[in-house]
């Protein structure tokens, strides 16, 4: 611990803002985790049972994920306090029309300042 | 006076760094096959490589061996072109299981809406693209007609992400020097905010082609391009972090020369060998994850990249600005090692009354 700070207080004198932040010549930019894991499972209201081929996706923006056959889905997002997530039935000619539904989430503070900032969404849909 | 101070502090700094030697920066070689055959490649990498991808979970039971990974730990993808792989996105989900982040380095021909979806929600969290010109000079030294036109389509799609952080690098060469200017208003017209320039390292393919190398005289004017081009503040254009370039190391870059090769990057390549950067001489392993713990092996071996008194030889024997430069990058210590392939220091100086 003690050493660490003598780092920090050496690199600071420094006056290199980037002493700790640098990339490989090679390599890419560091990543500072502007990300949120968003997971869950989505189910027929109706049934209990999962739903595949549902389309997840967060206020307008171009990410979406599909709800595997155990009506799983997971995806990182833009680390964001408030976020519209999306279940639309895009596949509703194949199995059981289901409604669309829009879930406003809310993420605490302590889960967006934590290492791995995650979510996990119980989803029910009700039959069209 | 300044300047000799805040270099002093920063020698420093580097010996604290390399005295700890916090692992937070991983590459993984993690396939050699290549869609492109560019002539600067300096891995010689092809369609057909000699060796198979690495498997996944051979990868991951060295990532397993390190024992609390550091706060900004990255596992940076490689090759080769990571793209080629399919479980692309399967190997960075179980690099975000471990706690641990992960990002990519590619040539862009295969990143189209769909892969940048699926990347985005793996959780890729930074990338970088190269563009080796405008059109006919990068189609050019990646020996395809199509590659600026699908490098285009990368670029716009990544700079139009909020939370990658994302830069593109440019290898500059004889080509495409008199373009720099253009591709710099290219790139911010695209919405690029990082742009990283390179020289090419006389190695691979590269080394009997006369046309991948600048002159001294040239370089002194990309040094120029670059210095004036930070003080414009609409892209943050920096030299890349493979040389010591004396008198202008204050004007290029946001912090002063430091190959961490082996003191904050390692590195494991295709065939299990563990090292630091990949372009970085083969012979210089450590070891092999196939044989060796990993991470024992980055605590304990590693010798010549933290002590690197044996690069004060050839050129670097009478240099006045060793203690600075420490033998230039790794990655140009080849063969025998007698002699730095490449003193940015040197070619600077023979320039300076010009």
């Amino acid at each position: 611990m003690k050493r660490d700070w003598k780092r920090k207080i050496i690199g600071g004198l420094c006056l290199t803002s980037v002493a700790f932040v640098f990339q490989a010549c090679y390599g890419t930019p560091q990543d500072f985790g502007n990300d949120l894991l968003v997971e869950g499972l989505v189910k027929s209201k109706k049934t209990g049972l999962p739903i595949k081929g549902i389309k997840v996706s967060v206020d307008e923006r171009v990410q979406y994920a599909n709800t595997d056959e155990n009506g799983k889905f997971s995806l990182y997002i833009d680390k964001l306090q408030h976020a519209n997530i999306k279940f639309k039935d895009v596949d509703s000619t194949q199995n059981i029309w289901f409604s669309n539904k829009d879930t406003l989430i809310t993420i605490n503070e302590s889960v967006l300042t934590s290492k791995q900032p995650k979510v996990y969404l119980n989803i029910e849909l009700e039959n069209k | 006076m300044v300047t000799m101070l805040k270099q002093a502090l920063f020698r420093v700094f580097r010996k604290l760094e390399t005295k700890h030697h916090e692992l937070n920066y991983l590459f993984w070689e993690c396939t050699t096959r290549c869609n492109l055959n560019c002539r600067h490649c300096g891995s010689d990498c092809s369609k057909d490589s000699f060796y198979k991808d690495m498997p996944l979970d051979d990868f991951l039971k060295a990532l397993d061996t390190i024992e609390s990974p550091s706060e900004h730990f990255t596992v940076v993808l490689t090759g080769g072109e990571p793209l080629l792989r399919k479980d692309i996105e399967l190997c960075g989900r179980e690099i975000r299981k471990r706690g641990m982040r992960w990002s990519m380095v590619s040539n862009g021909y295969l990143y189209n809406n769909e892969k940048h979806i699926s990347l985005l929600n793996a959780g890729l969290g930074a990338l970088t693209i190269s563009i080796d010109g405008l059109e006919s000079s990068h189609n050019w030294l990646r020996n395809n007609d199509k590659s600026f036109e699908r490098v285009d389509i990368a670029i716009g799609l990544a700079a139009s992400s909020s939370r990658l952080n994302f830069d593109v690098v440019t290898c500059v060469n004889k080509r495409n020097f008199q373009e720099l200017e253009e591709i710099r208003t290219y790139l911010i017209q695209k919405g690029v905010k990082a742009w990283r320039l390179f020289t090419i390292v006389p190695i691979g393919r590269a080394k009997e082609d006369d046309e991948m190398f600048l002159t001294d005289h040239q370089f002194r004017e990309l040094m120029d391009f670059i210095s004036e081009s930070r003080t414009r503040k609409d892209i943050d254009v920096k030299f890349s972090c493979e040389g010591f370039v004396g008198e202008y190391e204050s004007k290029v870059r946001d912090s002063n020369f430091f190959c961490r090769a082996g003191i904050n990057i390692g590195s494991i390549l295709i065939d299990g060998s563990i090292s630091a950067c990949p372009n970085i001489d083969r012979t210089f392993s450590q070891g092999n994850i196939y044989k060796d713990n990993f991470f024992s092996v980055w605590q304990t071996k590693y010798e010549l990249f933290r002590d690197r008194s044996w690069t004060k030889t050839g050129k670097c024997t009478e240099c006045k600005d060793y203690k600075n430069c420490q033998g230039n990058g790794f990655h140009y210590w080849h063969g025998e090692k007698k002699n730095v392939l490449v003193c940015h220091n040197e070619r600077l100086k023979k320039t300076t009354n010009c």
